[in-house]
């Protein structure tokens, strides 16, 4: 039952054809099965409460929560040693949300530590592995949130996307990956990364569940004063998939063979053919289609940008975690060598090299080249598209450079255009706080490929429709992974 | 000099690392000073864009046309129970710390 839908499964649950207690003994029950395999969970809710009370979209739905959102009196790790018996007393406001709609949370998922990364390795109870191919990872930094749904385990979860962290794992898993327009969904009691790039947002297994778990998440919070006013949006019930007469772009040189002469392969050239039928789809459900070029050196400062913003934001941002008021007390005779010993211990290897790219970035000698011209790429980026989105409904293009990789794949030169335009340019989402999802496209050696789009700043129905539309005609709605079915 | 900047040394490296109150073993700022190979040429490539210094840098998405001045009052409380329920030690409603002061 559990891998149907949430529409699904609403329906079953309405007509009492299953109880709310069915499906979350058998969401937990698989939570287990699977945990050792794959390693979707920090920790499984075994007491799960159900909210007999509630009547919404998503009462009685088990759900899953990426382990950096807090949880009252569940441990919230943020998959870091430093946070690693850290019980939050008090809720997220997307958790409180969830709880009032009546949605189940059966566990907290595994992520990249602290959510700085993107390979869903680093979190500090192991690698997650991808429900398609063990053998392969699933992408991160929301690693744990994507494998579970992608395995069948909930019909959705809660994940946080700073540079494409719930984009790119959905790619690599086959489902649907959605981050809403920055302020649509509060960031209260996220543990922040990057506060200026940070997105709530949710893996699904259909364009419209998507839609639903949105309705039940978005809203207005004084307690994030970035927040968005309401608005009398109901995405459950406007969402359409007849998208006539509206205008798409993509970007002309992403789409380009050419852009990647150095590093091409038989894998590259698939996505790409790929990407061309997805057009071609397009153009057939009504839609036009328009290649849009972008300076190339703007292209390639995207990826830089995002390391440079991100970095510089994340070492500020968790500068609480000291040992004091976070975290296992270090030793030491002064407060500073108690500090200092708590975040030599605390933090990975990959963690501090993050955080000293941070620090090297913000030091006073340093900031007009690097942090400064960052963002000054950030605006170039966001100004190009904001002008763009006057004319088009959004943009499309794949939401990865290649398939999942293997564990031990070969090292990725990291200043070529594969590495640093189509495997990043998602963080565009990002910069400019556009609402932008991932849906399943197709496969590439029998591993899913994705479609992204993204569209204009509150314009998040609009990008639902038109991945809603193309999910209509294409036969991977409500997917999970073939290894586990 | 390196692409305009100074050279990064492992002394530099470690010297931003203690700034930010920890350290890394020498194997690891040994990697770090790889790294930072790609890291100065990305920080390079911010520079090809032409006429880049005259753009504003941009810190937000977009501009926030709803941010409002709170009152200056209390909002929110912690209650000494909750504050209590995450500490390695406490005695009775107390929270206990390390001596650090003589």
């Amino acid at each position: 039952m559990i891998e149907k839908t949430i529409e699904e499964l609403r329906k079953d649950l309405d007509s009492k054809k299953i109880t709310s207690s069915e499906l979350v003994k058998e969401s937990i029950e698989l939570a287990y099965k699977y945990q050792n395999d794959y390693n979707s969970f920090v920790t499984i809710c075994d007491d799960a409460a159900i909210n007999e009370e509630s009547k919404g979209a998503l009462s009685g739905i088990p759900c899953a929560i990426k382990d950096n959102m807090s949880t009252k009196g569940i441990l919230t790790t943020a998959s870091s040693n430093i946070l690693k018996n850290y019980v939050p007393f008090f809720d997220a406001t997307v958790v409180e949300k969830l709880k009032k709609a009546g949605a189940v949370n059966i566990g907290k998922t595994v992520l990249d530590e602290l959510a700085m990364g993107g390979t869903g390795t680093t979190g500090h109870t192991g690698p997650t592995r991808n429900p398609w191919d063990k053998e392969r990872l699933i992408g991160g930094s929301s690693c744990g949130s994507a494998a579970a749904v992608a395995l069948g385990i909930v019909p959705f979860s809660i994940g946080s996307d700073t540079g494409d962290s719930i984009r790119k794992p959905a790619a690599y898993g086959g489902i649907v990956g959605y981050k809403p327009t920055y302020g649509l969904v509060s960031r209260f009691g996220l543990f922040p990364f990057a506060c200026s790039l940070d997105h709530v947002g949710c893996f699904t297994r259909s364009v419209k569940d998507a839609a639903i778990v949105m309705d039940g998440i978005k809203g207005n919070d004084k307690r994030d004063m970035t927040s968005l006013p309401d608005t009398n949006v109901n995405f459950e019930n406007e969402i359409t998939n007849d998208i006539k007469g509206k205008k798409l772009f993509y970007i002309k040189e992403i789409a380009d063979r050419k852009t990647y002469e150095d590093d091409y392969d038989e894998e590259l050239e698939q996505i790409i053919t790929n990407f061309e039928k997805v057009i071609e789809d397009y153009k057939k459900l009504g839609a036009t289609v328009e290649p849009i070029s972008f300076d190339m050196k703007v292209l390639d400062a995207i990826y830089p940008a995002y390391l440079t913003i991100s970095c510089a934001e994340a070492t500020s941002n968790n500068s609480n975690l000291t040992g004091i008021i976070f975290g296992p007390r270090g030793e030491g005779e002064s407060i500073e060598k108690i500090m200092f010993d708590a975040r030599t211990k605390g933090f990975s290897e990959l963690i501090k090299r993050r955080f000293v790219t941070g620090s090297y970035i913000l030091q006073k000698e340093n900031q007009e080249r690097c942090f400064l011209n960052a963002q000054r790429v950030r605006r170039i980026v966001v100004d190009k598209m904001t002008q763009l989105y006057k004319t088009y409904d959004g943009m499309i293009g794949p939401a990865a450079g290649s398939i999942a990789p293997k564990f031990k794949s070969e090292n990725v030169d990291k200043l070529s255009k594969r590495n640093l335009i189509l495997e990043n340019y998602l963080a565009i989402g990002n910069f400019g706080g556009f609402p932008s999802i991932t849906l399943p496209c197709g496969f590439v050696n029998k591993m899913p490929i994705g479609l992204n789009i993204t569209g204009a700043v509150r314009k998040d129905l609009e990008v639902l429709n038109i991945a809603y539309a193309l999910e209509s005609i294409y036969p991977y709605k409500g997917q999970i992974a073939k290894e586990v079915k | 000099m390196l692409g305009g900047i100074a050279m990064i040394t492992k002394e530099k490296l470690k010297n931003y690392a203690n700034k930010l109150m920890f350290d890394m073993n020498d194997d690891e700022y040994e990697t770090l000073l790889k790294e930072f190979d790609v890291i100065s040429k990305y920080m390079d490539l911010f520079g090809e864009i032409e006429n880049i210094e005259s753009v504003e840098p941009m810190t937000f998405p977009f501009e926030l046309d709803s941010i409002e001045l709170r009152n200056d009052s209390d909002s929110r409380n912690i209650e000494i129970e909750d504050a209590l329920s995450n500490t390695g030690s406490k005695k009775g409603r107390e929270i206990r710390v390390p001596k650090v002061v003589d």
